[in-house]
Protein backbone atom coordinates (compact mmCIF):
# COMPACT_ATOMS: atom_id res chain seq x y z
CA UNK A 1 0.00 0.00 0.00
CA UNK A 2 1.10 3.51 -1.22
CA UNK A 3 1.76 6.18 1.38
CA UNK A 4 -1.20 8.26 -0.80
CA UNK A 5 -3.15 5.39 -0.47
CA UNK A 6 -3.10 4.76 3.59
CA UNK A 7 -3.50 8.72 4.14
CA UNK A 8 -6.52 9.08 1.59
CA UNK A 9 -7.86 6.49 4.00
CA UNK A 10 -7.43 7.72 6.95
CA UNK A 11 -10.73 9.29 8.66
CA UNK A 12 -11.57 10.77 12.09
CA UNK A 13 -11.91 7.93 14.52
CA UNK A 14 -9.89 5.91 12.82
CA UNK A 15 -7.19 3.89 15.10
CA UNK A 16 -3.32 3.92 13.86
CA UNK A 17 -1.56 0.51 14.32
CA UNK A 18 0.01 -0.05 17.84
CA UNK A 19 3.86 -0.07 18.36
CA UNK A 20 5.51 -1.95 21.88
CA UNK A 21 8.28 -1.77 23.14
CA UNK A 22 10.20 -2.76 26.19
CA UNK A 23 11.95 -0.30 28.19
CA UNK A 24 16.08 -1.76 29.66
CA UNK A 25 18.62 -0.18 31.53
CA UNK A 26 20.63 -0.91 28.26
CA UNK A 27 18.64 0.98 26.25
CA UNK A 28 18.67 3.93 28.47
CA UNK A 29 22.43 3.92 28.71
CA UNK A 30 22.33 4.27 24.72
CA UNK A 31 20.71 7.04 24.72
CA UNK A 32 22.60 8.65 27.00
CA UNK A 33 25.36 8.19 25.09
CA UNK A 34 23.63 9.24 22.01
CA UNK A 35 22.31 12.22 23.35
CA UNK A 36 24.70 13.47 25.67
CA UNK A 37 22.44 12.96 28.89
CA UNK A 38 23.98 11.14 31.56
CA UNK A 39 22.25 12.66 34.07
CA UNK A 40 22.31 10.23 37.21
CA UNK A 41 18.46 10.13 37.09
CA UNK A 42 18.61 8.14 34.26
CA UNK A 43 22.06 6.10 34.36
CA UNK A 44 22.61 5.64 37.72
CA UNK A 45 20.35 3.08 40.38
CA UNK A 46 21.88 3.93 43.47
CA UNK A 47 21.18 7.58 42.78
CA UNK A 48 17.74 7.06 41.32
CA UNK A 49 17.13 5.20 44.16
CA UNK A 50 17.80 7.79 46.37
CA UNK A 51 15.35 10.55 44.40
CA UNK A 52 11.67 10.84 44.39
CA UNK A 53 11.32 8.37 41.93
CA UNK A 54 12.83 5.31 43.85
CA UNK A 55 14.89 4.47 40.62
CA UNK A 56 16.34 5.37 37.09
CA UNK A 57 13.66 6.58 34.37
CA UNK A 58 13.98 6.34 30.61
CA UNK A 59 14.95 9.93 28.95
CA UNK A 60 11.59 11.21 27.92
CA UNK A 61 12.70 11.30 24.35
CA UNK A 62 13.76 8.08 24.18
CA UNK A 63 10.04 7.29 24.66
CA UNK A 64 8.63 9.87 22.89
CA UNK A 65 10.91 8.10 20.02
CA UNK A 66 8.93 5.15 19.96
CA UNK A 67 5.66 7.43 19.45
CA UNK A 68 7.84 8.90 16.24
CA UNK A 69 8.49 5.44 15.34
CA UNK A 70 4.32 4.29 15.30
CA UNK A 71 3.91 7.65 13.49
CA UNK A 72 6.66 6.73 10.78
CA UNK A 73 4.63 3.39 10.18
CA UNK A 74 1.31 5.00 9.94
CA UNK A 75 2.35 7.83 7.55
CA UNK A 76 5.38 6.95 6.29
CA UNK A 77 7.66 9.89 4.79
CA UNK A 78 4.58 12.63 5.74
CA UNK A 79 5.62 12.06 8.76
CA UNK A 80 9.51 12.47 8.38
CA UNK A 81 9.28 15.29 5.87
CA UNK A 82 6.38 17.68 7.38
CA UNK A 83 5.09 16.08 10.50
CA UNK A 84 4.41 18.29 13.70
CA UNK A 85 3.81 17.35 16.90
CA UNK A 86 3.26 18.76 20.64
CA UNK A 87 4.12 16.35 23.01
CA UNK A 88 3.46 16.82 27.29
CA UNK A 89 5.66 14.08 29.28
CA UNK A 90 2.93 13.17 31.76
CA UNK A 91 4.94 10.35 33.43
CA UNK A 92 8.37 7.94 33.28
CA UNK A 93 9.06 5.09 31.57
CA UNK A 94 10.98 2.49 33.73
CA UNK A 95 13.11 -0.30 32.87
CA UNK A 96 11.20 -3.20 31.97
CA UNK A 97 8.38 -1.23 30.96
CA UNK A 98 6.13 -2.38 28.07
CA UNK A 99 5.74 0.84 26.52
CA UNK A 100 2.49 1.07 24.01
CA UNK A 101 2.56 3.79 21.21
CA UNK A 102 -1.08 4.61 19.78
CA UNK A 103 -2.39 7.67 17.92
CA UNK A 104 -6.61 8.43 17.12
CA UNK A 105 -7.16 10.17 14.09
CA UNK A 106 -9.09 13.43 15.40
CA UNK A 107 -9.51 15.22 12.45
CA UNK A 108 -8.81 15.24 8.15
CA UNK A 109 -9.02 18.90 6.78
CA UNK A 110 -7.24 21.63 5.02
CA UNK A 111 -4.53 19.05 3.49
CA UNK A 112 -3.94 17.61 7.47
CA UNK A 113 -4.26 14.69 9.08
CA UNK A 114 -4.55 15.92 13.03
CA UNK A 115 -3.99 13.04 15.54
CA UNK A 116 -4.20 12.36 18.93
CA UNK A 117 -1.18 10.14 20.13
CA UNK A 118 0.16 8.42 23.78
CA UNK A 119 2.55 6.24 24.72
CA UNK A 120 0.85 4.34 27.97
CA UNK A 121 3.16 1.64 30.23
CA UNK A 122 1.72 -2.05 30.63
CA UNK A 123 -0.39 -0.49 33.85
CA UNK A 124 -2.49 1.81 31.61
CA UNK A 125 -0.97 4.71 33.11
CA UNK A 126 -0.21 7.50 30.17
CA UNK A 127 3.58 8.26 29.71
CA UNK A 128 2.96 10.69 26.93
CA UNK A 129 0.38 12.94 25.47
CA UNK A 130 0.83 14.39 21.87
CA UNK A 131 -1.34 16.36 19.64
CA UNK A 132 0.29 15.28 15.68
CA UNK A 133 -0.18 16.72 12.65
CA UNK A 134 0.92 15.29 9.29
CA UNK A 135 0.45 16.93 6.02
CA UNK A 136 -1.90 14.80 3.84
CA UNK B 1 29.82 25.09 32.25
CA UNK B 2 26.93 26.92 33.32
CA UNK B 3 23.50 25.43 33.48
CA UNK B 4 20.11 26.32 31.85
CA UNK B 5 19.44 27.50 35.58
CA UNK B 6 21.93 30.74 34.49
CA UNK B 7 20.34 31.77 31.39
CA UNK B 8 17.96 34.29 30.71
CA UNK B 9 15.08 35.12 28.28
CA UNK B 10 16.13 35.63 25.07
CA UNK B 11 20.12 33.82 25.54
CA UNK B 12 21.17 32.71 22.60
CA UNK B 13 23.49 29.20 22.56
CA UNK B 14 26.55 29.39 20.17
CA UNK B 15 25.87 27.88 17.01
CA UNK B 16 27.33 23.91 16.88
CA UNK B 17 27.91 21.53 14.32
CA UNK B 18 27.74 17.96 14.22
CA UNK B 19 28.49 15.49 11.22
CA UNK B 20 25.95 12.70 11.31
CA UNK B 21 28.30 9.94 11.42
CA UNK B 22 27.23 6.33 10.92
CA UNK B 23 29.12 5.63 14.22
CA UNK B 24 26.86 7.87 15.89
CA UNK B 25 23.85 6.79 14.12
CA UNK B 26 24.39 3.22 14.91
CA UNK B 27 24.54 4.02 18.75
CA UNK B 28 21.08 5.91 18.57
CA UNK B 29 19.49 2.98 15.97
CA UNK B 30 20.80 0.44 19.19
CA UNK B 31 19.16 2.80 21.55
CA UNK B 32 15.81 3.17 19.32
CA UNK B 33 15.59 0.18 17.17
CA UNK B 34 13.61 3.10 15.17
CA UNK B 35 13.29 0.43 11.71
CA UNK B 36 10.35 1.96 10.84
CA UNK B 37 12.43 3.94 7.41
CA UNK B 38 14.76 1.06 6.83
CA UNK B 39 12.53 -0.29 3.99
CA UNK B 40 11.25 2.88 2.22
CA UNK B 41 14.75 5.57 2.67
CA UNK B 42 17.30 3.12 3.41
CA UNK B 43 19.18 6.12 3.52
CA UNK B 44 17.34 8.09 6.29
CA UNK B 45 18.01 8.00 9.81
CA UNK B 46 14.80 8.29 11.98
CA UNK B 47 13.37 11.83 12.54
CA UNK B 48 13.85 11.88 16.23
CA UNK B 49 17.55 11.14 16.19
CA UNK B 50 17.90 14.96 14.78
CA UNK B 51 15.69 15.21 18.22
CA UNK B 52 18.44 13.59 19.89
CA UNK B 53 21.46 15.73 18.53
CA UNK B 54 19.85 19.11 19.13
CA UNK B 55 19.02 18.31 22.78
CA UNK B 56 23.41 16.67 22.59
CA UNK B 57 24.21 20.37 21.07
CA UNK B 58 22.39 21.93 23.63
CA UNK B 59 23.52 20.16 26.70
CA UNK B 60 26.83 20.91 25.82
CA UNK B 61 26.44 24.49 25.92
CA UNK B 62 24.54 24.18 29.36
CA UNK B 63 24.25 21.80 31.62
CA UNK B 64 20.97 20.62 33.31
CA UNK B 65 20.33 22.07 36.94
CA UNK B 66 20.06 19.29 39.86
CA UNK B 67 16.48 18.34 39.76
CA UNK B 68 15.48 19.26 36.33
CA UNK B 69 12.35 17.70 34.58
CA UNK B 70 11.80 17.37 30.85
CA UNK B 71 7.87 18.19 30.79
CA UNK B 72 7.33 19.20 26.78
CA UNK B 73 8.54 18.60 23.70
CA UNK B 74 7.30 20.76 20.46
CA UNK B 75 9.11 19.21 16.45
CA UNK B 76 8.78 19.98 13.08
CA UNK B 77 9.82 18.06 11.05
CA UNK B 78 10.74 19.26 7.25
CA UNK B 79 12.85 16.33 5.50
CA UNK B 80 14.71 13.43 6.57
CA UNK B 81 18.53 13.84 6.71
CA UNK B 82 21.13 10.77 6.26
CA UNK B 83 24.32 9.24 7.35
CA UNK B 84 27.40 11.65 6.80
CA UNK B 85 25.02 14.85 6.65
CA UNK B 86 26.53 17.74 8.31
CA UNK B 87 24.44 19.43 10.70
CA UNK B 88 23.95 23.08 12.64
CA UNK B 89 22.16 23.59 15.53
CA UNK B 90 21.07 26.81 16.98
CA UNK B 91 19.51 27.57 19.94
CA UNK B 92 18.02 30.17 22.72
CA UNK B 93 16.11 30.58 25.85
CA UNK B 94 12.70 31.48 23.88
CA UNK B 95 10.76 31.64 27.64
CA UNK B 96 11.52 31.77 31.28
CA UNK B 97 8.74 31.73 34.26
CA UNK B 98 8.59 31.33 37.43
CA UNK B 99 6.50 30.18 39.85
CA UNK B 100 5.92 28.24 43.49
CA UNK B 101 9.29 27.56 43.75
CA UNK B 102 9.86 26.10 40.11
CA UNK B 103 11.06 27.68 36.69
CA UNK B 104 9.81 26.77 33.69
CA UNK B 105 11.91 27.65 30.75
CA UNK B 106 11.24 26.81 26.73
CA UNK B 107 14.29 26.53 24.56
CA UNK B 108 13.78 27.27 20.79
CA UNK B 109 15.97 24.71 18.59
CA UNK B 110 16.46 25.10 14.82
CA UNK B 111 18.32 22.20 12.61
CA UNK B 112 19.60 23.17 9.44
CA UNK B 113 21.73 21.50 6.45
CA UNK B 114 23.30 24.24 5.12
CA UNK B 115 21.09 26.69 4.99
CA UNK B 116 17.42 24.66 4.78
CA UNK B 117 15.95 23.86 8.26
CA UNK B 118 15.60 20.43 8.81
CA UNK B 119 13.87 20.56 11.70
CA UNK B 120 12.53 23.31 14.51
CA UNK B 121 11.19 22.09 18.21
CA UNK B 122 10.68 23.61 21.46
CA UNK B 123 12.26 21.73 24.56
CA UNK B 124 10.26 22.98 27.36
CA UNK B 125 11.91 22.15 31.04
CA UNK B 126 11.52 22.98 34.60
CA UNK B 127 13.41 23.22 37.97
CA UNK B 128 13.59 24.50 41.30
CA UNK B 129 14.25 27.86 40.98
CA UNK B 130 16.59 28.08 44.34
CA UNK B 131 19.28 26.75 41.33
CA UNK B 132 18.26 29.50 39.48
CA UNK B 133 20.75 32.65 39.42
CA UNK B 134 19.31 34.49 36.67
Amino acid sequence: MTQQTRLAMYKAGDDLPPLAKTITQEKIGRYADASGDHNPLHTDPEFAASTQFGGTVAHGMLVLAYLSEMLTSAFGERWVDGGRMKARFRAPARPGDTVTATGRVTRVDDGTVRCAAECRNQAGEVLISADVEVPA
Amino acid sequence: MQTLANLVKGHEFPATEFELTSGWVGGYMAAVEDRALAASRPDAVPPMAIAALSIRALLERAGLPPGAIHVGQELAFRRAVSVGQRLSVAARVASRGERAGWVLMGVDLSVAVGKDEVMSARAVVTFPAAEGAA
